[in-house]
């Protein structure tokens, strides 16, 4: 099994870190998707307020391509849809009902599976609504499914902060995550790559490429894998996809039905009792967060610190997040806090001043600890950056807007998600990972 | 310390937009958060920041240059002492010297300070701290006998033509520091050109520094011409240890290795350009030496070792040439813009007739050749990208 080693990076020492055991389901009274979680696409409404709709039930479609529809999280009845400016839709929200109902769908074997035309399966995954799962790289948008991927990359290993224990949830769902591999096999004309820790419960998998990983964060981003397995060139794609979602694809080939729950973790400094918890996609936040945070100012973040987005008790979480964060948004300010050099602010610094070796977990909080600067060029970004990519000089040509440079400088292989370790090391407080994104949009826009 | 602040908080409207003193923001910014940390909070992704700043960055550098302004004022008062003929204790030196050096250091910095506040409060940007770096390392790369007057124009100089015309730190491509006291070095050549000692002593008190006793006498070995100096023990390890007479802050190689240590640990410098320089040095003294059969110029005759403790290489490598900014920005292009810093330096002071010490220059010029350096390293690492591409 080859193995990759990475170097670069840094495994981030917040405090709050979730328990291994998974606890019972949360039920929550009504779900909601939010199409702005979707980049690029052009939403146009299947239901209306007050229709009934079963789990699976396709709500809306995008008018770019219609074949690509989003399936309700629950069955229930639409209760309000949200607009924004220029009626933008913002968000769907279902009541939940008492019984639960899937819409139905053909039921295949096992071993009947790997055998399925290209068509058959993503027809089936189309009918189910459940397309959206997959992204493609390069831009991390949702892809075309009329486009045959060259290649398949699934993470089974997840080094995000305070992220879920892959090993946790494929373990107890491995059939199913078996099915959907072998669902995923007959989409591309390539491999399908999987990659995870010494030693998982994965290596049991097979009809995949398996590759064993080990490093800091970002180490089990999907971008850094495709960077060092097989990276990714002008003119082709690749589609990614989550092992949850995997697993959710594997059930729907076995069971016929569109099962919305999934595991995410709850933790952070700001969370009593961080854990795994059993929820429905989309659930409201409230429900989630409910006695379990420690009352004082606080962040509610879905997805992980890094990366995720704000939000609040009344929000629902996104689409591709399995983890909320509550990190607390109390900034003290430390009298002459600049010529404390050792203080423990500074402990788990990426820049070792004198203590960082120690291992204690870090109650990070909202602060900036410092203000934005030009950009002084001390590695910083470089040393938290597993890529073969000049940071800098890609930042720079992305300011530039010269388009040429940005390519031929590798923008196509990053994701901004590759770039958060770089704005959260970075001195002068500048947002990396939004000029990333920002380069990959004017790239997209450009064709 | 609440008081203070509720007192800055209170007074702050009076700083912000349509206050009475708006114009003075800068002043109140920077003095808020030198006094206090900043509070302000993340707005997007990522939530949580390193905490790191440039205001950190920029003390840290600041802290490991105090050991050389300790030992500088000491080895002031000591060489005053060596030159009057007597004998003082180490508290004397000390004092003595700390009275030379305090005016140059007021003067650096309240120059400094009034530039950059002058160019935030007409340019509406934060103060930015890189000046205290700049600051803090120009007296030290000053002789101590240096008449306060030039001193004010040459931080002037240094400060607006090195960085602030750029748009500030992180913009400049020289060095400021080092563009003051270059400016200096034309300006007033027989203040600073390095032929002549430079120490606080009587009047018409001369010597010959270390490196222009090889400089000035043809056709002999420069260890054993520097060995027969009696006036100052030119002996390798004395030129290490720094009693000698020199620019305030360059003279002990020991406090300042310790200083390049602290600082690479802390990973704020780049070890590549120290590795680098050190390299070049060592290459073309190397060469040096195995030109100087042929030669009657006796600079071509010291060897490494020695050019590594005379004049200010090692100063101005681990403060000067690691400067972020200035200096290459990719890590191959450090390890090459480093070694032609030694490469230069040893040009400089061997076979330039004119000037007997070379880093100043040296370090300057690379700083022009950085980016340049990093135009060849993007273009490798573009072609090796289309050639996987290609594949």
């Amino acid at each position: 099994m080859p193995h990759i080693n990475i170097k670069k990076g840094h495994d981030l020492q917040i405090s709050g870190l979730p328990d291994k055991t998974i606890q019972q389901q949360i039920k929550s009274e009504t779900v909601a998707i939010l199409p702005t979680d979707f980049r690029g696409i052009k939403p146009k409404l299947i239901v209306k307020e007050g229709d009934n709709v079963k789990i699976g039930s396709p709500l809306f479609f995008n008018k770019v391509n219609p074949d690509i529809k989003w399936g309700s999280p629950a069955c229930g009845t639409v209760k309000t849809i949200e607009y924004g400016p220029r009626r933008v839709i913002q968000k769907i929200e279902i009541q939940l009902s008492d019984s639960q109902e899937s819409e139905k769908n053909k039921k295949y074997k096992n071993s009947e599976i790997i055998g399925l035309a290209r068509e058959v399966v993503i027809d089936t995954i189309l009918g189910a609504n459940i397309f959206p799962f997959f992204r493609q790289r390069p831009f991390n948008t949702i892809p075309d499914p009329k486009v045959i991927p060259r290649d398949i990359f699934v993470s089974a290993i997840n080094t995000a902060p305070l992220s879920f224990d892959q090993e946790v949830v494929i373990k107890e769902n491995l059939e199913s995550f078996q099915a959907g591999v072998d669902a995923l096999n007959t989409l591309t004309s390539g491999k399908v790559y999987l990659t995870s820790k010494t030693g998982s419960v994965v290596s049991s998998i097979h009809n995949v490429e398996t590759y064993t990983i080990d490093g800091p964060h970002p180490a089990g981003n999907v971008g850094i894998q495709i960077h060092h397995i097989s990276h990714l060139k002008p003119g082709e794609n690749v589609w990614t996809i989550n092992s949850q979602d995997v697993i959710t694809i594997g059930k729907l080939f076995l069971r016929g039905i569109y099962d919305p729950t999934r595991v995410i973790t709850l933790a952070g400094p700001c969370i009593r009792e961080p854990g795994h918890f059993r929820i429905n996609a989309g659930a409201k936040i409230s429900t989630i967060t409910n006695g379990r945070m420690i009352n004082d100012e606080k962040r509610i973040i879905s997805g992980d610190v890094l990366t995720g987005r704000v939000t609040s008790p009344e929000d629902f979480i996104s689409f591709y997040d399995y983890s909320i964060s509550v990190i607390s948004d109390e900034v003290k300010r430390e009298f002459i806090g600049m010529l404390n050099p050792g203080s423990s602010r500074s402990r788990y610094s990426l820049t070792p001043v004198f203590l960082s070796l120690s291992k204690l977990l870090y109650p990070f909080n909202t602060s900036q600890n410092g203000s934005h600067r030009a950009v002084v060029p001390i590695n910083a970004w470089e040393r938290v950056l597993p890529m073969d990519i000049l940071p800098n000089e890609l930042y720079r040509s992305i300011l530039a807007k010269d388009i040429d440079e940005m390519e031929m400088l590798g923008l196509l292989e990053c994701d901004d998600e590759d770039f958060a370790l770089c704005s959260f090391a970075c001195p002068s407080k500048t947002d990396v990972s939004g000029v990333i994104r920002e380069g990959l949009d004017i790239l997209q826009a450009e064709g | 310390m609440n008081w203070l602040l509720k007192y800055l908080l209170k007074i702050k409207p009076n700083f912000e937009k349509d206050g009475k003193l708006e114009w003075l923001y800068p002043i109140y910014e920077a003095t808020e958060t030198i006094l206090f940390s900043t509070d302000e909070r993340t707005k997007t992704a990522p939530h949580i920041r390193d905490s790191i700043d440039i205001k950190r960055v920029m003390i840290l550098v600041v802290i490991t240059l105090i050991p050389c302004y300790v030992f500088g004022a000491l080895n002031v008062g000591y060489q005053n002492a060596q030159a009057l003929g007597i004998a003082r204790g180490w508290t004397e030196n000390l004092l003595f010297g700390f009275k030379i050096i305090l005016p140059i250091i007021i003067v650096t910095f309240v120059t400094g300070a009034f530039w950059e506040i002058l160019f935030s409060i007409v340019r509406k940007h934060d103060i930015s701290e890189g000046f205290l770096v700049t600051c803090a390392l120009i007296p030290l790369t000053m002789p101590p006998s240096i008449p306060l007057w030039q001193l004010a124009i040459a931080t002037s100089f240094g400060i607006v033509i090195g960085k602030e015309i750029f748009g500030g730190v992180g913009m400049n491509i020289f060095n400021p520091a080092l563009t003051a006291r270059c400016f200096i070095f034309f300006s007033y050549p027989s203040r600073i050109s390095g032929d002549q000692v430079w120490l606080v002593g009587p009047d018409g008190y001369s010597g010959a520094t270390a490196l222009s006793v090889p400089a000035s006498t043809k056709g002999s070995d420069a260890v054993s011409l520097l060995d027969g100096i009696a006036q100052f023990d030119y002996s390798w390890y004395n030129l290490a240890s720094g009693w000698i007479p020199g620019s305030i802050g360059e003279t002990n190689k020991f406090i300042i290795l310790g200083a390049a240590i602290v600082l690479m640990g802390m990973k704020l410098i780049s070890w590549r350009v120290i590795l680098g320089g050190v390299s070049g040095l060592f290459a073309m003294s190397y060469i040096g030496m195995l030109l100087a059969p042929y030669s009657d110029n006796s600079m071509l005759s010291i060897p490494p070792h020695y050019h590594l403790v005379m004049g200010s290489f090692a100063f101005g490598l681990t403060f000067m040439a690691t400067e972020p900014v200035t200096g290459s920005h990719t890590d191959a292009g450090r390890l090459f813009y480093g070694f032609f810093v030694g490469v230069l330096t040893v040009i400089i002071r061997s076979i330039n007739p004119a000037y007997p010490e070379g880093v100043m220059l040296a370090i300057l010029l690379m700083n022009a050749f950085a980016s340049l350096i990093d135009y060849f390293v993007i273009k490798i690492n573009v072609n090796n990208r289309m050639k996987r591409y290609a594949q």
